[in-house]
């Protein structure tokens, strides 16, 4: 070999470096640099400090930005659901597009392949956008029903922001769990600083949560969930681009497009509650046989429960004439069947029944007819079943 | 039929295309019936590499050799029946979509794509572009930029063209050049015939996006330009692979099927729900970003993120290219 031969293959050797690095780098300096750029906070402070940040007039100052949502649940395969089905949620990566240009101004997109639905909330009125089906629905949100935002029978568009984890998660902080703050972490390029909630419970699979706070505005940017014994974390939805900019005023006005099928809805009237009478009967219904046994991170919910219920179930949407965006294997019963093949039988002096366990969550589908759910391991949840 | 034609446009610019080969200085090793070989691995170890006999030519004149030998190149590219053929069929492609799609809309229940394309014509662009970007595009493309090196060398022209010299570099860069320009030509006759189909079939007008807002004609028409870019550039990185294959072997069919099988298996890999940690770092998943203008506001980040790809793609594969090449022993 001549030496030319080694300084001309350096030159490709080098521009692989080079990309590799670009890729790399990111993450790469974010971890090993460590140096705080932030104020050492202790978790009290921060979250005082989050609280007057975003309770104050406007709430969380308006921003726009791309969101992903990582799930790694370790769940059986999944039979191929349909790009948009909310089954998809529960693996792969997903990102969805936000603007949120105050309380009531909230655009939520979600791209895919040469389609996009979106979600428009501007004031009273919404609009629920399908590119696939191209469908428009109008929501006109009632007076009263916005005076009471929990009340909605939907789910608030913010539910898929982190705020709205961070919020629901930071209400579980009490004595079962250990709290410290980091504050030399990165999120989508900002400085952050990372509230980490860790179980005291050994029970729990829950290893830590971790819930990024700007530095600048506290407007949380990420929620991570780690299970135990796993260095990547088993479910993620975070900011991996975001700008403090107020949007655009178009981004929130909506005209459905010329030859679009447009459909009225509104939200908070009688009729809704009336077509979902019976329904909500059986669910009130199973909802005071339930109970809860366990407290904090080891809580477990043993609802009464059998395979038929699942199996009449059928998605609420009503979308009978299904589109080529939605496959065979969006509807729910496909995905149960391949869970309960992936269940391992169980038996003890409580009974016997079928266990499906997730990095996260472990349920126990007893034969006496109750399922037991919680993030918790195996043995708690077989106690929990011995507890009558 | 290759290069070998071309000859005599480009040997006349090229300088003396004999005299600078050592074949004369080499009577002690010349076998009757054997055709000298300017330069091997044994000949180029054993001697320093001799000072040109002539004062290099003043740049001027070697940009315009260098225009001039890219513009036969492409002369050749274009007349080639055989690259004709795939322009050709490409180009029928969006004419039977669309025509599908007009038969088919007098149905009831179309989906949204469907409806898309037939309440207006410039959408048809986009429909095409996503049938052909992930197999026949790439075939065309491969096609051309694995034949650049590979087919010189199968045919025994290779070193003809090498005679002028520190013509290594610049030969595989005016075989890159063709190669990208073909890509676009490739390109622009897709977005050309779907867009004539549509405006022939389906109403003009308004464009409605897949956000479900609704833009002129005029700004249309600048998004099928930017996507247009966009898919060109994509099909200039797989031409830098396709260039990268071709220098490794002398069978031109070689280096075309192994950068066909190379997209088929990404592909393949695209849709293993499992591999998801990795398919943001293959070429095929960043051609489908085109769809990106099609939203309000233009995703202009996913565009930038796509064009990074490529970017990265053209350095890496090109340095392999120009690395292998420029070191080979050129015996044909």
């Amino acid at each position: 070999m001549r030496r030319g031969t080694f300084v001309r293959w350096g030159v490709p050797i080098a521009a692989a470096a080079v990309i590799g690095a670009a890729i790399g780098a990111g993450p790469v300096i974010a971890a090993v640099s460590g140096e705080p750029v932030l104020p050492e906070r202790s978790a009290q402070q921060l979250l005082a400090d989050a609280v007057a940040a975003t309770g104050k007039e406007g709430g969380i100052a308006p921003m726009s930005g791309t969101v992903q949502q990582t799930a790694s649940l370790g769940l059986p395969a999944l039979p191929q659901t349909g790009e948009a089905s909310p089954l998809s949620l529960l693996s792969g990566s997903h990102e969805v597009k936000v603007w949120y240009g105050g309380a009531d101004k909230v655009r939520v997109a979600l791209p895919t392949q040469l389609n996009e639905t979106n979600l428009i909330v501007n004031g009273d009125t919404a609009w629920y956008w399908e590119s696939a089906t191209n469908t428009a629905t109008k929501l006109t949100i009632k007076a009263e029903a916005r005076q009471d935002k929990r009340a909605l029978p939907t789910p608030r568009p913010t539910d898929v922001t982190p705020q709205q984890v961070a919020e629901h998660l930071l209400a579980n902080v009490d004595q079962h769990t250990a709290v410290r703050v980091i504050n030399t972490a990165q999120v989508a390029g900002r400085p952050v600083y990372q509230l980490v909630l860790a179980p005291k419970d050994a029970g729990s699979l829950v290893q830590e949560i971790r819930i990024a706070l700007d530095g600048e505005t506290y407007v949380p940017l990420q929620v991570q969930v780690y299970a135990k014994g796993s260095a990547e974390p088993a479910f993620q939805v975070g900011f991996t681009q975001v700008t403090f900019t107020p949007p655009a005023d178009e981004n929130f006005t909506f005209t459905p497009p010329a030859g679009a099928k447009v459909e009225e809805k509104t939200l908070g009237a009688g009729m809704e509650q009336e077509v979902a009478a019976d329904r909500a009967e059986h669910a009130k219904d199973v909802a005071e046989r339930a109970k809860v046994v366990g407290q904090g991170w080891t809580t477990v919910a043993v609802v009464p429960f059998s395979l038929s219920d699942l199996k009449t179930a059928t998605p609420s949407d009503g979308r009978q004439g299904r589109g080529p965006g939605s496959g065979a294997g969006a509807d729910p019963s496909a995905l149960i069947d391949s869970v309960l093949k992936s269940a391992t039988p169980v038996s003890g002096t409580w009974g016997s029944g079928k266990l499906i366990k997730t990095k996260l969550v472990t349920a126990l589908l007893t034969d006496d007819g109750r399922l037991l759910v919680g993030a918790v391991t195996p043995e708690e949840i077989t106690k929990a079943a011995g507890t009558k | 039929m290759s290069t070998a034609e071309s000859m005599a446009g480009t040997a006349g610019t090229l300088g003396s295309a004999v005299g600078t080969t050592e074949a004369g200085t080499q009577d002690e090793r010349r076998t009757p019936g054997l055709v000298p070989v300017a330069e091997s691995l044994r000949s180029t170890e054993r001697r320093p590499p001799e000072p040109p006999a002539e004062a290099p030519a003043p740049a001027a004149g070697r940009a315009w050799a260098f225009w001039r030998l890219l513009g036969s190149e492409l002369g050749l590219t274009f007349r080639r029946p055989r690259n004709l053929t795939m322009l050709a069929v490409l180009g029928v492609v969006p004419i039977v979509i669309g025509v599908a799609l007009r038969l088919v809309a007098s149905e009831e229940g179309m989906g949204g794509l469907v409806q898309d394309v037939v309440g207006n014509s410039l959408m048809l662009t986009f429909v095409s572009f996503s049938f052909l970007v992930l197999l026949l595009m790439p075939v065309a493309v491969s096609v051309v930029a694995g034949d650049s090196i590979a087919g010189e060398a199968g045919a025994g022209t290779l070193r003809y063209l090498l005679a002028a010299p520190a013509g290594r570099t610049r030969l595989l860069l005016v075989k890159y050049l063709n190669a990208v320009v073909f890509a676009y030509a490739v390109t622009a006759v897709v977005a050309l015939t779907a867009l004539l189909t549509g405006l022939v079939l389906f109403p003009a007008g308004d464009v409605t996006l897949l956000s479900g807002t609704t833009i002129s004609m005029a700004d249309g028409l600048l998004r099928i330009l930017i996507a247009v870019g966009y898919v060109g550039a994509g099909m200039a990185a797989l031409a830098a692979v396709a260039l990268a294959l071709s220098t490794f072997t002398e069978v031109s069919i070689g280096a075309i099927a192994a950068t066909m099988v190379l997209v088929i298996v990404c592909q393949v890999l695209r849709a293993i729900p499992e591999l998801g940690s990795i398919t943001p770092y293959l070429l095929p998943s960043k051609f489908t970003n085109f769809d990106a203008v099609l939203r309000s506001p233009i995703d202009f980040g996913s565009l930038r993120d796509g064009l990074l790809a490529f970017g990265a793609y053209i350095v890496l594969f090109g340095s392999i290219a120009w690395a292998r090449f420029s070191g080979k022993d050129i015996t044909s």
